[in-house]
């Protein structure tokens, strides 16, 4: 069945997608997204772990292998607002280092943009969505740019207990940058730190797409088609071109969905697999994939969690699960000796009945509850996110499995490098001597497997088609009506949170694409 | 959006309960509840949620009570989508009474290969020896899918229905503080 065709299709009704949205729904355009998952109301955002599950996906859509599987389903999204819809705002940017590793270091991969060239976007986004920090006391890390829209957020002694201990170490803490509300922002309440925003916020303090850009994109009459999975990208007979999308509706029929342009914004791992499994006669390999490099250089970051007990109660679960303060401290690609790659150092996440259970992994009956009450009193804890440098073998292939709809499923392999768990470890070992110089009864940490969080990669971005998928802009290189979107074009990921980063390269790739419209889809 | 305050939040709650079958009707009860009024599984048999039940109350005192069986009975016995189950963010793959009967499948072969009996008819003090030995992946001649991952999915479940709930939080001194409430104290 063919839909009327429009000009802009879109595939994810996530962070990226939700920017090209706004902006070209803004420009005039006819924008349709195509959403995988539900069209969530904010009053389905139930205050639950368990429900808040109901936001992710049921079941990932690839097979995770390698030494360190990507804990897939726990970090995507499902349904509008995707994985920010349930992420937990933090709002670190990427520093200039992140985008010239080779040119400084020969080593791993350079952006072909610089820090300069995403600032303004950083700036933009801040005020488009609202944000919370303190800028001034980041610029002792990163070039001066425009003060946040909102004060920080407020603080809690599970947060501050560990300033001093960091202070002892050297290491800088301040006040950790976030996508939430510490004041009413543009008829959005302020926060009320109730700790419940990893199953989504549904007062619209924390600025997840649906009442950011997703809902200024529906402003401007662009349509959101929920329950709806893509399942192709369609080219012209030549293949120069794209000509739409190939989906299955929320009553399991076939559509076709033509448009002058397509935006991929499925997230890594699902962009790839999308473009994979679109090849045709002319495009043997997968769409845009002459170079073999489609659904290559896939990376997570590692999290070294530092947990600890102190002997006062600490009120952990008052506050938001975003991080009350952060440091830079040991972003530099050399902070260690023996390891390589940056670290972003946060405290102060709110923490709920789950997250104690989980990092006493080995204790079950009695034990566990004893645990759990001296949890309930005193615990928190420090994530330290470590670098993982792009690696041609983590990768996502079709596997032959399919789905629901006769989509091959996608084989998702990703092993940490040497730098990376040496990272990892020295992360691990340098929070432990924070924790225990902040006064904690009881300190410890897992080390039974790395924890994976924040997926890149699958569709970088480059100088050119020899060494990359899309340009700077997410435009590809061998099909200009076709945009990637996401941090599947991240090249390299830095150890910040990518959501900022995100909507700062989507920002810019949508205005771009606003400006060069008759070019690109004439 | 208008200032929101809490407590507009709480009156508008309702989205939480689950839907369980009594005498051909559909009632909202929290598992707990379920289980004292004697509603019967879906899909599991009487087996099945007595080493549940045994399994559940082992790994988190109070499981069983709380309703660790007819919750995982109601859970497994929905669409993979509507799902509450930390198993869908373990990626597992749907559906997920596969893996439940896979799961409990091989606890009571291993029980039946080290002791001789199934798991709920072990003393407390061997079920606790049993479950150790499991998580480790010491369980000599299992079969199945890892004792290692069944304890950590099994083990959520239990922590779900007993710490997860605002019972749950209440009974560590915690305040649960919902935006919008799950119903019946779920």
């Amino acid at each position: 069945m063919a839909n009327e065709k429009v000009d802009v299709v879109i595939v994810g009704a996530g962070a990226s997608g939700s920017v090209y949205a706004s902006v070209l729904a803004k420009a005039g355009k006819k924008v349709v997204l195509l959403e995988a998952g539900p069209d969530w109301q904010m009053s389905d955002l139930i205050s639950s772990e368990m429900w808040g599950r109901r936001i992710r996906p049921a079941g990932a859509p690839f097979l995770l292998e390698g030494k360190n599987p990507f804990g897939y389903a726990g970090q995507a999204g499902w349904g509008v607002g995707g994985a920010a819809l349930h992420y937990f705002a933090n709002h670190p940017r990427f520093l200039p280092n992140d985008y010239k590793i080779k040119s400084e270091h020969n080593r791993a991969l350079d952006w072909p943009i610089s820090y300069q060239d995403v600032a303004p976007f950083y700036d933009k986004v801040a005020h488009d969505i609202g944000m919370s920090g303190d800028a001034k006391a980041e610029e002792k890390w990163r070039p001066a740019g425009q003060s946040y829209p909102m004060p920080p957020m407020k603080t809690f002694r599970h947060g501050e207990i560990w300033v001093k201990g960091f202070e002892s170490l050297g290491i800088r803490m301040v006040p950790a940058p976030v996508a939430m509300n510490s004041t009413e922002f543009k008829g959005r309440p302020a926060c009320i730190y109730d700790g419940w925003c990893h199953v989504g916020c549904p007062t619209g303090a924390l600025a997840n797409p649906t009442v950011t850009y997703l809902s200024e994109a529906r402003k401007a009459k662009a349509e959101v088609r929920a329950l709806c999975s893509v399942t192709r990208v369609l080219t012209n007979a030549q293949g120069t071109k794209v000509a739409g999308v190939e989906y299955y509706d929320e009553k399991k029929v076939r559509q076709v969905q033509e448009a002058n342009v397509v935006v991929l914004a499925a997230w890594s791992g699902q962009n790839s697999r999308l473009l994979l499994n679109s090849a045709t006669d002319k495009h043997s390999k997968g769409l845009n994939n002459s170079n073999g490099l489609v659904g290559k250089y896939m990376m997570t970051h590692s999290i070294a969690g530092i947990n600890a007990i102190f002997d006062e109660d600490i009120q952990n679960h008052l506050g938001t699960i975003g991080a009350q303060y952060m440091s830079y401290d040991r972003y530099g690609k050399t902070s260690y000796k023996d390891a390589f790659g940056s670290t972003y150092i946060t405290c102060g996440a709110a923490q709920k009945t789950h997250d104690f259970a989980s990092t006493r992994p080995d204790l079950f009956g009695p034990d566990l509850h004893d645990y759990m009450k001296r949890a309930a009193r005193g615990f928190t804890r420090i994530s330290m996110f470590g670098e993982g440098l792009p690696n041609i073998e983590n990768r996502i292939e079709l596997a032959s499995d399919k789905d629901e709809f006769g989509m091959p499923l996608g084989r998702l392999t990703h092993s940490f490098d040497q730098d990376a768990v040496a990272l990892w470890n020295a992360n691990l070992e340098e929070g432990q001597k924070a924790a225990k110089a902040a006064g904690a009864k009881e300190v410890w940490v897992g080390r039974a497997a790395i924890p994976t969080t924040h997926l890149h990669g699958g569709t970088i971005m480059g100088t050119d088609a020899a060494n990359s998928v899309v340009n700077s802009f997410g435009q590809c290189h061998e099909l200009p009506n076709l945009y990637v979107a996401g941090p599947s074009i991240f090249p390299t990921e830095g150890a910040s949170n990518p959501t900022y980063t995100i909507l700062a390269v989507s920002l810019r790739g949508a205005e771009q694409l606003a400006a060069k419209w008759a070019t690109v889809a004439g | 959006m208008d200032q929101i305050e809490r407590r507009a939040f709480m009156k508008g709650a309702g989205l939480g309960a689950l839907a369980f079958t009594v005498g051909g009707a559909e009632i909202l009860l929290t598992p707990s509840e379920a289980r004292a009024q004697g509603v019967p599984f879906r899909l599991l048999n009487a087996n099945e949620g007595e080493t549940i039940e045994a399994l559940g109350e082992t790994l988190v005192p109070g499981a069983r009570s709380a309703g660790i069986a007819h919750f995982i009975d109601h859970q497994i016995a929905a669409p993979p989508e509507q799902a509450l189950l930390q198993a869908r963010i373990m990626n597992v793959r749907p559906p997920f009474a596969n893996f439940y009967r896979a799961a409990i499948g091989a606890v009571d072969r291993g029980s039946e290969k080290v002791t001789g009996r199934k798991f709920a008819a072990l003393s407390t003090t061997d079920q606790r020896d049993f479950v150790n030995n499991m998580r480790q992946n010491k369980i000599e001649g299992w079969t199945g899918p890892s004792g290692g991952f069944v304890y950590t999915i099994l083990r959520s479940d239990a922590v779900d229905v007993v710490y997860g709930t605002m019972e749950g939080y209440a009974a560590l001194g915690i305040p649960y503080q919902a935006h919008i409430v799950p119903t019946k104290r779920w």
